[in-house]
């Protein structure tokens, strides 16, 4: 080839590539481009409702800077308040607003990047769709054990609670059951991906999990005539509902400060809204 | 007759029992492998990161169970290198220079230890990150390094006893022999005792990384996460294949993911079965093999 | 000589840092759950139920849980394990008792986490439909995994009881005209009882302390169990659901209770084996 055929070529070449990548990469650049340089580990603990949301985060990064590596753990939202507090981890993310003893306590810096709704699931085989606040309550406390009670089969009621560090619990409990009783016969399960592959496997089950978990492998049931879903959550109408926060103790820095930037950027809040959260931007 | 009828029930049950026994085990490792079979590929490991680039640790890999694996060799690496050497001398100690008083006390400790329940130990291995993250640095925390520790303290009682049984068992003709030529006890031994038992020691060995490798309570509560990647230092929190077996069986998100975890369990089930293996290999072959030679 | 001095007090430390390991793990123990005692609800633990609502964090329903999940398992697999040990050791020719021998030797190194995934999608299920009511998440589930955990380790004690039984003992049962039954039943088993008493109690131990079949199949519900499709838990599940909790909490502390509980009961099957075992020594 000529020379100067070849600087066309390339000239041409380099031109579309440029091209492509403005047009292409122009959100994912900006939002992870502060990224860029910095190197170090960034350790997440706390709930699991927001575990779907940092996986997705954690692997955009990593696939981008090897330098960054983010664990990430679940425990439940008590777990991820006393874990940030005590230094164990970077960012604890709780399903529920930390009380003002956890703020002064251990100096908490709150973040709120989604909300969610919390919902009453059942397996997607049961017919009952629809339970009211009063039937709910009794359900947990354990004085209606059986689904032909509220209109079901006739078979036993198999209760799902979730264990005392969970904020979907908290919520849970103040809310939909005024601080009722939960029986203490229910079977506990330890996240909100437990409690999703427990009622999907139980035909006769019933349990609450964050609305932005809820797939085709659970049913959500109707509380007061209103079903748990996005749209009635962020309208509302549902409500049963909790903001998703991400803590730190004190102010954020380096690493950490990043990553919550991330998080409310365009990029993060898209990633809440694609799993099932209403992003708060 | 009474004594036949009583013989032909016992007879009966003992086969029953057999039949019971192994239709379980068959029926079991039978629906594990039978539902996860078509997952062992390389996605499995790898997800959608090239394999190369993952094995040079150039990419992070996401949805394979490669960090899980990688977590749980250096995990047993780390247990065992600090277990071993401990536990061999002690087990030395306690055949060749323990009083007998001494013998006992400490046999019972060994036992004891031997006995104690996984997860005390885990909750042993946390209390103690804890206790050493407000005592001495912020910068310890329940991580690769703690677990490791955690999982020695585990198998050390198997490394002593198997090392002791091995040497008391050896046959007086083989202790008298370099004596008699005017060894001293510590060349009897290290050039006699020692090669001979090396074939009980190997195997206690293994059933140390056998042990570490398939443990799961320790970890939980000492430092294993869900996801991590490959651990960047000692200090950091990492994944292993037991924990990714138990957090997929109770919190799968998807299809794929359950897949994922029917594939995660039969490769533990194969790196056991492995071990096992070589265990037996070790017992029937190796050890004559490397002391005399061919024969 | 200097050398094996060096030498000796090597290995002597190393053995008595072996030691030092089990007095650590207990007195941390002990110290971490003092404040239970100061504080004055240490025996509230092991009289009340669990109710954190109402403050009260008595482990009662755990050690419930505990108790019947592995004593059913020892039930289940008592009877199981000694007809495979006879089969095995007594009873079968041929190549049946070395394959079955190979089969419950691979059984020991299955891991625990693999039982109970099967455990998960095989069993649960199927004890759900079969008893038609509860979750298929219960002590019966759990009893019968840990059932089948447990068995090889009875199998391989009594196997080898029973093949350490004098010859001389059988050849004078085979000259009075015993069939093997007969054999078995009135001579085999009365000398091996040692043995059978010293696998029963390890079994004991393994089922008492195991973790992963109870956290993955028994439910983990706080109730005292009431029957035996109802969900439980047992105390080294507990410690593993727990120790997420507040670390200097009263609730995280009473997990120490259950460490003493699980350590205490671990010691007294030792001590009990190791008498089994000092007595047949002594005795010629």
């Amino acid at each position: 080839m000529t020379r100067i055929g070849r600087s066309l070529y390339g000239r041409i070449s380099i031109s579309i590539l440029t091209l492509l990548l403005i047009g292409v990469a122009p959100a994912v650049a900006d939002d992870l481009s502060p990224f860029a340089g910095q190197a170090g580990t960034i350790k997440i603990s706390g709930g699991t409702a927001h575990i779907p949301v940092m996986k997705a985060a954690a692997k955009q990064i990593m696939q981008r800077f090897s330098d960054v590596r983010i664990t990430i753990a679940g425990g439940g939202s008590g777990v991820g308040i006393k874990q940030v507090g005590e230094g164990l981890v970077d960012i604890g993310n709780s399903g529920r607003k930390p009380t003002d003893e956890e703020i002064t306590k251990y100096d908490l810096k709150m973040f709120k990047w989604a909300i969610d709704g919390v919902g009453l699931v059942v397996n997607p085989k049961n017919t009952v769709a629809s339970l009211t606040t009063a039937q709910t309550k009794a359900i947990f406390a354990g004085s209606i054990h059986n689904w032909k009670a509220v209109g079901g089969a006739d078979k036993a009621i198999n209760l799902y609670t979730r264990d005392t560090a969970s904020g979907t619990r908290s919520v849970f409990w103040k809310k939909a059951l005024g601080k009722g009783e939960i029986s203490a016969k229910a079977n506990v399960v330890v996240s909100n991906g437990a409690m999703k592959a427990a009622v999907a496997n139980d035909p006769y089950a019933i349990g609450y999990v964050s609305v932005g978990h809820m797939d085709e492998s659970v049913q959500p049931v109707a509380l007061d005539g209103v079903t748990p879903t996005l749209e009635t959550v962020k309208s509302g109408e549902y409500k049963i509902a909790r903001g998703l926060y991400s803590n730190t103790k004190g102010e954020p820095t380096g690493l950490t400060k990043t990553f919550i930037d991330f998080l409310f950027s365009e990029t993060g809040q898209g990633l809440a809204a694609a799993k099932g959260f209403i992003p708060v931007k | 007759m009474k004594a036949r009828c009583c013989d032909k029930l016992v007879t009966a049950w003992a086969w029953l029992s057999g039949l019971v026994l192994t239709a379980s085990i068959a029926t079991l490792l039978g629906f594990l492998l039978t539902k996860g079979a078509g997952t062992l590929s390389p996605a499995l490991f790898f997800g959608d990161t090239v394999p190369l680039d993952a094995l040079l640790l150039k990419r992070q890999v996401f949805e394979g169970i490669f960090p899980a694996t990688v977590g749980t060799l250096l995990l047993v690496g780390l247990a065992v290198g600090m277990a071993v050497p401990v536990g061999i001398a002690t087990g030395i100690y306690m055949a060749e220079f323990a009083a007998p008083r001494t013998k006992a006390v400490f046999g019972l400790f060994f036992d004891i230890l031997a006995g104690i329940p996984s997860i005390l130990v885990g909750l042993f291995g946390f209390s103690a990150a804890i206790f050493l993250h407000h005592h001495f640095s912020g910068q310890i925390t329940p991580c690769l390094l703690i677990s490791a520790l955690s999982l020695a303290f585990l198998v050390l009682p198997y490394l002593i006893r198997t090392t002791q049984t091995t040497l008391e068992n050896l046959p007086r003709h083989v202790r008298m022999t370099a004596p008699a030529l005017g060894a001293s006890k510590l060349q009897t031994i290290f050039y006699v005792l020692l090669p001979q038992s090396l074939s009980g020691i190997v195997s206690g060995i293994i059933l140390s990384i056998g042990r570490c490798a398939e443990d799961t309570a320790v970890i939980m509560l000492t430092g294993v996460v869900a996801t991590a990647g490959i651990p960047a230092s000692l200090l950091s929190g990492y994944e292993a294949l037991p924990f990714y077996i138990y957090t997929v069986s109770a919190q799968y998100a998807d299809q794929a993911e359950l897949m994922r975890g029917y594939g995660a369990a039969i490769v533990l089930l194969a790196v056991c079965a492995l071990l096992f293996a070589l265990t037996a290999f070790i017992r029937h072959r190796l050890a004559d093999h490397l002391l005399y030679g061919a024969r | 000589m200097r050398s094996q001095g060096l030498v000796q007090g090597l290995l002597a430390v190393a053995a008595a840092g072996s030691v030092a390991v089990t007095v650590l793990i207990f007195g941390f123990m002990i110290v971490l759950g003092l404040p239970l005692v100061t504080s004055g609800t240490f025996f509230n633990l092991f009289t009340s139920s669990w109710l954190p609502n109402e403050g009260l964090y008595g482990i009662v329903p755990m050690m419930a849980g505990s108790l019947f999940i592995a004593g059913l398992a020892m039930i289940f697999s008592f009877p199981l394990s000694l007809g495979c040990a006879a089969l095995v050791a007594v009873l079968a020719k041929g190549r049946v008792p070395a394959l079955l021998h190979r089969l419950v030797r691979f059984m020991t190194g299955i891991p625990t986490v693999v039982y109970g995934f099967a455990g998960i999608f095989l069993l649960v299920p199927v004890v759900r439909e079969w008893t038609g009511s509860g979750s298929g998440m219960c002590i019966l589930s759990a009893s019968l995994l840990l059932a089948i955990l447990i068995a090889p380790t009875m199998i391989l004690f009594f196997t080898d009881s029973f093949t350490g039984v004098p010859k001389s003992y059988l050849a004078a049962a085979d000259a009075l005209g015993a069939t093997p039954v007969q054999k078995f039943l009135h001579v085999v088993i009365p000398c091996s009882w040692r043995g059978l008493t010293t696998g029963v109690l390890l079994a004991l131990g393994r089922a008492v302390g195991d973790t992963l079949i109870a956290l993955m199949i028994a439910g983990n519900a706080t109730a005292f169990p009431g029957s035996l499709l109802d969900s439980a838990r047992t105390l080294p599940a507990h410690i593993a659901l727990v120790v997420a909790a507040d670390f200097d909490s009263l609730e995280f502390r009473t997990l120490f209770a259950c460490g003493i509980l699980l350590y205490a009961f671990t010691t007294l099957t030792v001590v009990l084996t190791r008498r089994m075992v000092a007595d047949k020594g002594g005795a010629p």
